[in-house]
């Protein structure tokens, strides 16, 4: 407790910049890999990277026609990938903005994308009840690859080195194990919102629409803790672990941010950060340092 | 023209007439040279036009119709154009007619019809006054003139009006004036003789049409307002200064009742032209919805249209809900609207609103209500004496022995039946004295009056019933009743008498009871409540169905918990759903029967018993696991990753790019032979008899049966493919596969490698089925002791594991000695029947044995002959197979000539490839057991004697050659090296074909 006590000092409450420039609800922001910079996107259907550091604003991808719900940058600063309502998935040249591919195949919104570790394939979920991965190095935009085996939308899709691993509505978390060739159910038996993997990989985060974040052990599918106290009952909100692993960062749908202490689970602090839904947060991946959006269009940077 | 030699019936009259066009010289040369063309031959005619002119023209004389008639290469024919730089001089703008594009013929074609414009309806009169002016000078040239020389166009004056001008003219405008001034005042001066008119008509009228004639009035002030306005010089036109913007029919006016909204509308308007205004400031702040509650931002695209889900959830918690009332549908406005808007203003800077409204709304009071009144109804009609009457029947009595009395007693009850109880206090007002009427008062006959009242009473409700029943449904069927009564018969009367008490008790019950025998076993009435219970036995349903129940007749949403039994799938509660719903039905109607027909409700429970009871018993299961289920629960399956995800992931294919175990296979029949044959063969194949030969390819048969038995699924697919496979390796030539190894580079997949090693002895084994064949034949085939004792160690090292094998071989050949007597009749079957190999296997052996009968049908001599030739071959298995090649042959090329060649050839050739075997085993690095590379080596040999025969026929020496500079080319190393990539290159080879 004295350790979870100090870590708690340094969780990043302190707003340090505001991050304004987007038209209407910012639906993610992401770090890119170093975290020095990021990306966001929203329902004025334009991508933004900026530098949280300093709160300067590089540049604006304009080519979605209609809201941008999730982005996704390579690890080598190069690529971007967005997705969003109108079904297609851009991928994009960070210097020069200009769209390289867009993979078609979703039949309806894209709701999240991933790209995989070497940052050849592009992993995203859609409303259409799919997971597609997309092959970036050939010409096609057709996926090689369409997992529909879930029952309702999916909601979020995370990557590891051999695993494919994506929450839905219809309240599974599935992995899907490329080496092993196996598909993992998890049936949490309410809607999943957000997967998020803990930093060693070991553990699932799924933010369920009954207001609970479930920590899952990945191995077992066992249920480790459940973290409670926000309101996420409609919207699609981000839940994500702080880089130590040591808490478990959540937002509420009245505009708070909740940390939980990752073992024994209690709110270890608790803090307005917008004035409406947090729809996304995204952790340094080194720094106590936390990027915050909202549908009131302010994206916060906290230190 | 004239009479063809051909028609000759056809008798014509009179002369032709001659078409003007055909007189034309050239053309009628141009027929007579047609007819001479038509004589040359086909390279030496030219077509020509109508006029005769060559049409084509060859390639170096100017091609296809060059040019303007041919002039391409003439004196005037096309020059090219002379180049000018677009970069100083810009290309012109040029106008093009249609005479740029004409020449003589057509525009004589057109009949010198040049198109031109009219003079008629010239609104300025110009050309009216260009063509005075010319027809004057024309005039002026015709007549000699006082002024010589041409006069001066000033001079010359139009002497047309337009025709507008003209009419104009007419209706009284003279040059110089406006066109309104006239037009505007007639319009004023009829509309106020109009006004007049109507204002004496209406003052007759009451106050109802003032509001109408309010609006006109002041409509009419409007225009007379507008008309002082405008100063008198201009041509303004006179704006409608209500224009009709809303969708309501004409005249109508929503607000006639409400005046109050009409205020609260203008208003509104204004408010909309405001934020119109204002929008361009509200543009920059797109947080705040300019169009409802869709998404801020720019347009869509043009083929998507706006739906759900361009709702902006967020925005509903901001955004403030519109209350205003909106009575017509909104408007988008228009740009004109709000010009007009702005021209209104200014009319109302001398028009004030009245401060009180002429217009007044009449108000009527409700009417009051006395205080006596009663808000209930009697009716002092029979009707409800009847019903007192209903009650209580009297008793059946006797009629008076008066038969006047009799009759008196009874036309006086009809009456009183038919008119009411009034006519009776009537009569016995009237008849107080009469002693003849003392019935009605309890005189004599007086129980017989009640009995026939009550009589006639119940005959004359019935009769009212069935009216007013039918006027009711009186487009349904004529029923039993309807047409009985219409027919004059006297109604059954069943209903009133099941209610009348003059049926004892007794009898009712004996009336139930035989319903009851007859219809359904007797169950006792208390089984009445039971009906409601139709799911007694099963406890949680029953709570669910009264649940159920509850829910049906409460109305209303549904209580989210009304089913927690989250573990009952979908199905099942649908099907509960429509059982509750079904025994509601019941009930229900048993209810409503009960008072009628009892029997229907005692058969009830029985036929719940029957409907429902049994329904329920496989669920009761289902019932017992209604607990919640414990998450989260964690179930695994099989994936498959495409290979190309696998290979972008850097992750090794988990299942080696298999295809996926579900594939439907072409045709039943396939899938039936197949599967149940291979799987019986492995049964039968378990007992096993005693062996005879020792026979390399028992692994083989192992291996397939196992993988058979395992996975069979795995297999099918490749089913559709040996055929090939095998095919291949009987006729394709050797340098191919050589080129192909030298091609294959791949890292060795040992899954790949040992499927194509089953394969291959897969192959042994159709082979071995041919050799017992040839056997069955008549053909001794001794076990092939010279292959195998060339390379004893190989057994050896192929362990323990092979005699049981063995055996199973054995029972192989037994299998095809004892089918052998209907070989040539059953095909499928027996194939399906001898061999107990795994169903790809067998579609290739089908191929070789249809090639085996076709033999022996066609040549039993030439198997005496190969026997015959038997002890030159060094072995007996090579005898039969050479027997086997010469099938081949045989049903390749019909001829058996080259047997002894290739005989030769291919002794040669397997001492060759066996020596390079036994090297490329021992050296083989990726030869892990000795069976594999005995495997192997089997079934290289064999390849290579097929592929052999392919070619002793056509070119025996050729193919030698080549093969050993293949074989050359690749040293004895390298191919022991690469034995196993061939066999995975092979495998790859035949999935790409197929």
């Amino acid at each position: 407790m004295t350790s979870s006590g100090t870590g708690a000092q340094q969780l990043p409450r302190t707003e340090a910049r505001s991050l304004s420039g987007h038209e209407g609800a910012v639906l993610a922001v992401r770090f890119n890999r170093d975290g020095n910079y990021c990306l966001s996107c929203g329902k004025d259907r334009t991508l933004r990277l900026w530098n949280p550091h300093t709160g300067a604003h590089v540049k604006t991808y304009k080519s979605h026609a209609r809201e941008v719900r999730d982005v996704h940058s390579s690890s080598d600063n190069a690529k971007l990938v967005s997705c969003g309502a109108d079904r297609q998935i851009f991928y994009w040249d960070v210097a020069s903005g200009r769209v390289i591919r867009k993979f078609r195949g979703h039949n309806s919104e894209v709701n999240s994308v991933k790209f995989n570790e070497y940052n050849a394939v592009v992993v995203s979920a859609g409303y259409d009840r799919t997971v597609r991965a997309f092959d970036c190095r050939s010409q096609s935009s057709d996926p090689i690859q369409t997992i529909d085996t879930f029952q309702d939308s999916v909601m979020s899709v995370n990557l590891t080195k051999t695993e494919i691993i994506a929450g839905s509505v219809d309240g599974t978390v599935r992995a899907f194990d490329i080496r092993m060739g196996r598909e993992t159910v998890d049936n949490l038996g309410h809607p999943v919102n957000c997967v998020s993997l803990s930093n060693d990989s070991n553990c699932l985060l799924a933010n369920c629409l009954d207001s609970t974040v479930r920590l899952l052990d990945k191995s077992s599918g066992e249920l480790l803790q459940e973290y409670k106290g926000h309101t996420c009952k409609s919207f699609k909100m981000d839940s994500c672990l702080t880089n130590d692993d040591a808490f478990v960062v959540g937002g509420s749908e009245d505009g708070y941010i909740f940390f939980w202490e990752l073992v024994d689970a209690p709110v270890v602090a608790r803090f307005r950060a917008h004035s409406s839904v947090v729809t996304s947060i995204s952790y340094h991946p080194t720094k106590a340092c936390m990027l915050t959006s909202s549908v009131d269009g302010s994206i916060r940077v906290w230190t | 023209m004239g009479v063809d030699s051909d028609d000759e019936d056809l008798v014509v009259y009179g002369t032709p007439i001659e078409r003007e066009e055909d007189t034309s010289a050239r053309k009628r040369r141009a027929v007579a040279e047609a007819g001479q063309l038509r004589a040359l031959p086909a390279w030496k005619q030219e077509v020509r036009d109508e006029e005769g002119r060559r049409r084509f023209h060859g390639a170096f004389t100017g091609g296809f119709s060059a040019g303007f008639y041919n002039t391409v290469g003439s004196k005037e024919g096309w020059t090219p154009q002379t180049f000018t730089s677009s970069r100083k001089n810009r290309a012109e703008l040029t106008k093009q007619s249609i005479y740029n594009f004409l020449d003589e013929e057509d525009i004589k074609d057109m009949g010198g019809n040049a198109l031109e414009t009219s003079q008629q309806y010239d609104t300025f009169g110009f050309t009216a006054a260009e063509h005075a002016r010319k027809q004057a000078s024309k005039e002026q040239k015709e007549r000699p003139s006082a002024i010589p020389g041409p006069i001066p166009d000033e001079l010359v004056v139009p002497t047309k009006n337009s025709i507008g001008v003209t009419l104009l003219m007419k209706m009284g405008w003279r040059q110089g004036r406006s066109v309104r001034d006239s037009h505007a005042d007639s319009l004023y001066e009829s509309r106020r003789n109009a006004r007049k008119a109507f204002l004496a008509l209406s003052g007759a009228k009451d106050d109802e049409d003032q509001d109408q004639s309010a609006e006109n009035s002041s409509l009419d002030k409007a225009v007379v307002g507008s008309v002082e306005e405008i100063p008198v010089s201009g041509n303004t036109p006179v704006y409608v200064l209500h224009p009709k913007e809303d969708f309501h029919g004409l005249g109508y006016d929503p607000f006639k009742h409400a005046p109050e909204f009409r205020d609260r509308k203008t208003l509104q308007k204004s408010k909309e032209r405001d934020h119109k205004r204002n929008d361009a400031s509200m543009r920059g702040n797109l947080l705040i919805s300019n169009s409802g509650h869709y998404a801020p931002g720019f347009g869509i695209g043009a083929l998507e249209e706006l739906d759900a889900e361009d709702e902006d959830i967020y925005a509903s918690g901001f955004a403030y809900e519109r209350t205003e009332v909106d009575i017509e549908p909104s408007k988008a406005a228009s740009d004109s609207n709000y010009k007009l808007d702005d021209r209104k203003r200014g009319f109302y800077l001398n028009f004030k609103i009245a401060s009180n409204s002429e217009y007044k709304l009449e108000r009527f009071l409700p009417p009051e209500i006395p205080d006596a009144f009663d808000a209930q109804h009697k009716f002092p009609t029979p009707v409800q004496s009847t019903e007192k009457f209903s009650d209580s029947a009297p008793l059946e009595v006797p009629p008076p022995e008066d038969t006047s009395l009799t009759l008196l007693i009874d036309g006086c009850a009809a009456m009183v039946a038919r008119c009411g109880k009034h006519i009776e206090d009537f009569y016995k007002e009237k008849s107080k004295t009469n002693p003849q009427f003392l019935f009605l008062s309890g005189g004599d006959g007086c129980d017989y009056y009640m009995r026939k009242l009550w009589e006639h009473q119940q005959k004359h409700i019935g009769q009212q019933r069935h009216d007013s029943a039918k006027s009711k449904t009186s487009s349904d069927k004529l029923t039993a009743e309807n047409r009985g009564k219409i027919l004059g018969e006297r109604p059954l009367d069943r209903t009133t008498k099941l209610h009348s008490p003059s049926l004892s008790a007794k009898d009712a019950v004996q009336l139930q009871s035989n319903l009851i025998d007859t219809f359904v076993k007797p169950i006792s009435l208390d089984g009445l409540p039971e009906s409601e219970k139709p799911f007694s036995n099963d406890l949680a349903k029953q709570v669910r169905f009264e649940q159920f129940l509850r829910d049906k007749y409460k109305g209303g949403l549904r209580a989210a918990n009304v089913t927690p039994t989250s573990t009952m799938s979908e199905a099942d509660r649908a099907r509960e759903r429509l059982d509750f719903e079904a025994a509601a039905e019941a009930i229900e109607k048993g209810k409503g029967k009960k008072v009628i027909d009892p029997s229907s409700v005692f058969s009830l429970p029985g036929m719940n018993e029957q409907r429902f009871v049994a329904a329920t018993q496989p669920e009761s299961s289902v019932v017992i696991q209604d607990e919640k289920p414990i998450y989260p629960q964690r179930e695994q399956f099989e994936w498959r990753p495409s290979p190309i995800l696998c290979k972008r992931f850097d992750i090794v294919d988990p299942f080696m790019g298999k295809p996926m175990p579900v594939r439907r296979p072409r045709s039943k029949m396939e899938n039936l032979i197949f599967m149940t044959e291979s799987n019986k063969g492995t049964k039968d194949e378990v007992e096993s008899s005693s062996r005879s030969s020792q026979h390399a390819s028992m692994e083989g048969v192992a291996d397939v049966e196992s993988q058979g038995a395992t996975n069979d699924t795995d297999f099918e697919p490749s089913s559709l493919q040996r055929p090939v496979d095998l095919y291949k390796a009987i006729f394709s030539d050797d340098s191919g596969d050589d080129v192909d190894e030298i091609l294959s580079n791949q890292p060795v997949d040992p899954v790949k490698t040992s499927e194509g090693a089953n394969m291959a002895l897969n192959r042994l084994v159709a082979e071995d089925f041919l050799e017992s064949l040839g056997k069955e034949l008549g053909l001794e085939v001794p076990p092939e002791r010279p292959h195998v004792s060339s390379q004893p160690e190989k057994h050896l090292a192929a362990g323990a594991s092979l005699p049981s094998q063995d055996e199973r071989i054995t029972t192989v050949l037994t299998k095809v000695k004892e089918n052998q007597s209907y070989i040539g009749m059953v095909q499928v079957g027996n194939i399906n029947e001898d061999i107990p190999l795994a169903s790809a296997e067998t579609l290739g052996m089908k191929y070789e044995k249809q090639e085996n009968r076709t033999e022996k049908n066609r040549s039993l001599p030439m198997h005496r002959q190969s026997q015959n030739h038997s002890p030159r071959s060094d072995s007996s298995s090579e005898r039969h197979r050479s027997w086997k090649r010469r099938s081949h042959h045989h049903i390749r090329n019909g001829t058996p000539e080259s047997e002894s060649s290739g005989e030769r050839h291919r002794s040669r050739r397997r001492k060759k490839s066996h020596s390079r075997h036994r090297k490329g085993r021992s050296r083989s690095p990726d030869s892990d057991s000795p069976s594999d590379t005995q495997r192997e080596r089997k079934r290289k040999e064999k390849r290579h004697r097929r592929t052999y025969t392919s070619d002793t026929d056509s070119s025996d020496h050729e193919h030698m050659e080549r093969h050993k500079s293949s074989s050359r080319r690749s040293s004895d190393k390298d191919r022991s090296r690469k034995h196993p990539i061939h066999h995975k290159h092979r495998r790859r080879d035949h999935v790409n074909y197929s």
